[in-house]
């Protein structure tokens, strides 16, 4: 089976150098755009586009900051598998508009993320609905939870009404430094 | 194995169409990966700082050009117009509000002049501007030591690093005249790398280290208050650290109340002036304010200086911290109510309840230790000898120092009314205990009446009462002005157009 996909033996040279500049393309692909980085859960992962300093900043600057990283409240937690098909969704959708220079200048949040991000918050927050101890907070949100959702009422958490990389002139983001290695600058000194 | 090659001898357009598939495919790959290159590169230009900032940048401009919003809201604090109750923005002649300071002062520098400090920007000028600091002819000339420029401006950081802290402190201010011209301003409190707090005065550094703390452990929110320590506090010059330096200290060793303050400059045996009334060792509270501001019930939430004397402000989409250092009374928005969620009328009059109520008893003290300056000034002329007046004395230095305490915080009857009533209470047990000693004296001396008050109306008959000599101290001053400052500024222009970054004044 497998032998069938290899070629003649007298095109196998010249199918190896081909094959080995996709790969190595590739390879480069998902080193500069730091590809292995979109496994993790590191917040910092998300400003691998300089645009999303702006939400970066403002959530640095929450008190979100101290219990949740951006994948707890942007991705969804029921399983592990949906995490992943959700991450890989958005993240390629979001890939795709940054390639193709489509992002807005204010960005806001869709439908699909804006549905994750409410269930991520009644997660951690249930206590505010259900527990008998907090009967005022209960009754308070009863009547809207079943319609409405958090972030309708709760808009400023945590990131604030309005975001754009003009509302964060000085934000101290980690950004992706230059991908030239340490050795080729020296060397170039 | 050998399908490929028959597929391709069949028909060797495949072949070719194969070739340019992977021309195509590898050149758009490339295209790819160069957007990713060179969209990953837009990052080094997302908020990069116009200017370098070098260390020890005393120049406020030059910062300014990286941080417009924050510099032009700090030289706001050139705003003179507002005035609360009993203090505000607007520069006051506190000696024409109240004459009785110039008794409680006299043989010191403060009967000659004081007013209600403007804001941030004038750090410099009013200090040029002020009786107190004379009419210096040449750099060894006048009254005040150069440690008087300590709290004045990004000059300082940069002259200590230059000459060293204790030379820093050696000599008159006049020798500094031309080297600290820029008001306080960003190189005070910020690092110039990461705009990070920093605590740039030594005196603070040294006063935690004393106490068993090390200042750099403090959180962000204690660095809010910290960085308003480095001036805001109760301090005076020690001889005995360096040779010949005037060594700025905070007194804080045995603790931050009026009595802690006061076991320890009486234990060093340590007086400002000697009245010239009284003949009391004296002290002089400077302004106590971060001690104050401690014991009252913001500091005890976790409330820092910088909450409420410079909220965050929004402009435009942009939200930052308002330099606009400033009474809270005059920004009642964006301070008190991001808390309290009553009206502003309502939360203004809770602050002058609190200012009022203080200075009905601190009003007391002040004429109880004028009357016991002049009662004590009658029982010299009667003769009275130094073993008599000692414990009277000391009756004095400590009721004056208590009110000082008070006086001089400035915010402390709304920051702490409770520690700052208890402070004055305690001064008018000490004044009147000592009038008690005083009353005993006199009669021992053969004078058992009423020592009469002395007219002390106006500023100008209180300082004719205690001798001065007003008309010179002008004359003197307007000429400094006219001719010294004018030439200092000119040197400090000179001196920093060596520098290499040149600001657009």
């Amino acid at each position: 089976m497998l032998s069938k996909l290899l070629p003649p033996p007298k095109w196998r040279f010249p199918v190896l150098i081909v094959t080995g500049i996709f790969v190595g393309l590739i390879a480069f692909i998902l080193y500069v755009s730091k590809a292995h980085s979109y496994l993790s859960d590191n917040p910092s992962t998300c400003t691998n586009c300089h645009i999303m300093s702006p939400q970066y900043a403002t959530w640095t600057h929450s008190s979100h900051r101290e219990v949740a990283h951006c994948n707890d409240c942007h991705v969804p937690h029921n399983n592990v598998l949906n995490k992943y098909y959700f991450k890989a969704k958005d993240g390629l959708r979001h890939a795709t508009m940054f390639t193709l220079r489509k992002e807005p200048q204010v960005i806001f949040i869709h439908e699909a993320g804006s549905n994750v991000v409410h269930d991520n918050c009644v997660r951690c927050h249930s206590k505010v609905l259900k527990d008998p101890k907090l009967a005022v907070t209960v009754e308070g949100h009863n009547v809207h939870r079943t319609e409405r959702k958090c972030i309708e009422c709760h808009r400023e958490v945590p990131h604030g009404r309005v975001n754009s990389l003009s509302s964060v002139p000085n934000a101290r983001v980690p950004l992706p430094t230059s991908p030239v290695p340490q050795w080729i600058k020296e060397y170039n000194q | 194995m050998s399908s490929i090659l028959k597929i391709t001898e069949k028909r060797p357009w495949l072949a070719w169409l194969i070739f340019l598939v992977t021309i195509v495919v590898v050149f758009l790959l490339g295209l790819l990966a160069s957007s990713i290159v060179e969209r990953r590169a837009e990052a080094a230009y997302v908020n990069v700082p116009k200017n370098k900032i070098t260390e020890f940048e005393p120049r406020n401009e030059v910062w300014g050009e990286n941080y417009p919003r924050e510099f032009q809201s700090y030289y706001e604090t050139s705003d003179t117009l507002f005035r609360s109750k009993y203090n505000g923005s607007a520069m006051i002649d506190m000696l024409e509000e109240d004459p009785r300071l110039v008794v409680l002062w006299a043989g010191y520098g403060f009967s000659k002049d004081y007013n209600q400090g403007r804001g941030h920007y004038y750090a410099v000028k009013d200090l040029q501007n002020t009786l107190r600091t004379g009419a210096p002819k040449s750099a060894t000339d006048g009254p005040m030591p150069s440690t008087c420029m300590t709290c004045k401006s990004p000059d300082v950081p940069r002259l200590m690093n230059e000459r060293g802290v204790a030379q820093f402190y050696t000599g008159k201010w006049a020798g500094l005249g031309a080297e600290v011209v820029n008001p306080i301003g960003c190189a005070d409190c910020h690092d110039n790398e990461n705009m990070n707090l920093v605590i740039t005065r030594p005196a603070l550094v040294e006063a935690f280290e004393r106490m068993g703390k090390d200042i750099t452990k403090a959180s962000h929110q204690e660095m809010r208050s910290l960085v308003c320590a480095q001036c805001h506090v109760e301090y005076y010059f020690n001889k005995n650290i360096a040779e010949g330096a005037n060594y700025l200290t905070f007194p804080w060793d045995k603790g931050m109340t009026a009595e802690e303050m006061e076991e320890y400059y009486d234990d060093m045996e340590f007086a400002d002036w000697t009245h010239a009334i009284s003949k009391a060792p004296m002290l002089k509270a400077q302004h106590p304010g971060y001690e104050t501001y401690l014991t009252g019930i913001h500091a005890q939430r976790g409330v820092a200086c910088a909450d409420c004397h410079m909220p965050y402000k929004s402009e435009g989409g942009v939200k930052y911290t308002d330099h606009k250092m400033q009474s809270p009374l005059n920004n009642v928005a964006n301070s008190c109510q991001v808390c309290h969620r009553q009206e502003t009328a309502t939360l203004i009059a809770n602050v002058y309840e609190r200012q009022d109520k203080i200075i009905q008893n601190r009003d007391k003290l002040e004429e109880l230790i004028v009357r016991a300056h002049v009662e004590a000034g009658k029982a010299w002329e009667l003769g009275a000898t130094e073993t008599q007046m000692k414990d009277i004395l000391m009756g004095i230095r400590h009721s004056q120092w208590r009110w000082d305490y008070a006086a001089a915080a400035h915010g402390g009857s709304f920051h702490s009314p409770i520690e700052i009533g208890r402070t004055i209470s305690t001064g008018i047990t000490i004044a009147q205990e000592t009038r008690i000693k005083l009353a005993r004296l006199l009669a021992d001396l053969g004078y058992n009446k009423e020592v009469p008050y002395p007219d002390i109306s106006t500023k100008e008959k209180a300082q004719e009462f205690i001798g001065l000599d007003m008309e010179k101290l002008n004359n003197d001053k307007q000429e400094f002005l006219k001719t010294v400052v004018p030439q200092w500024m000119k040197e400090a222009e000179e001196r920093e157009k060596t520098y290499d970054i040149v600001a657009n004044k």
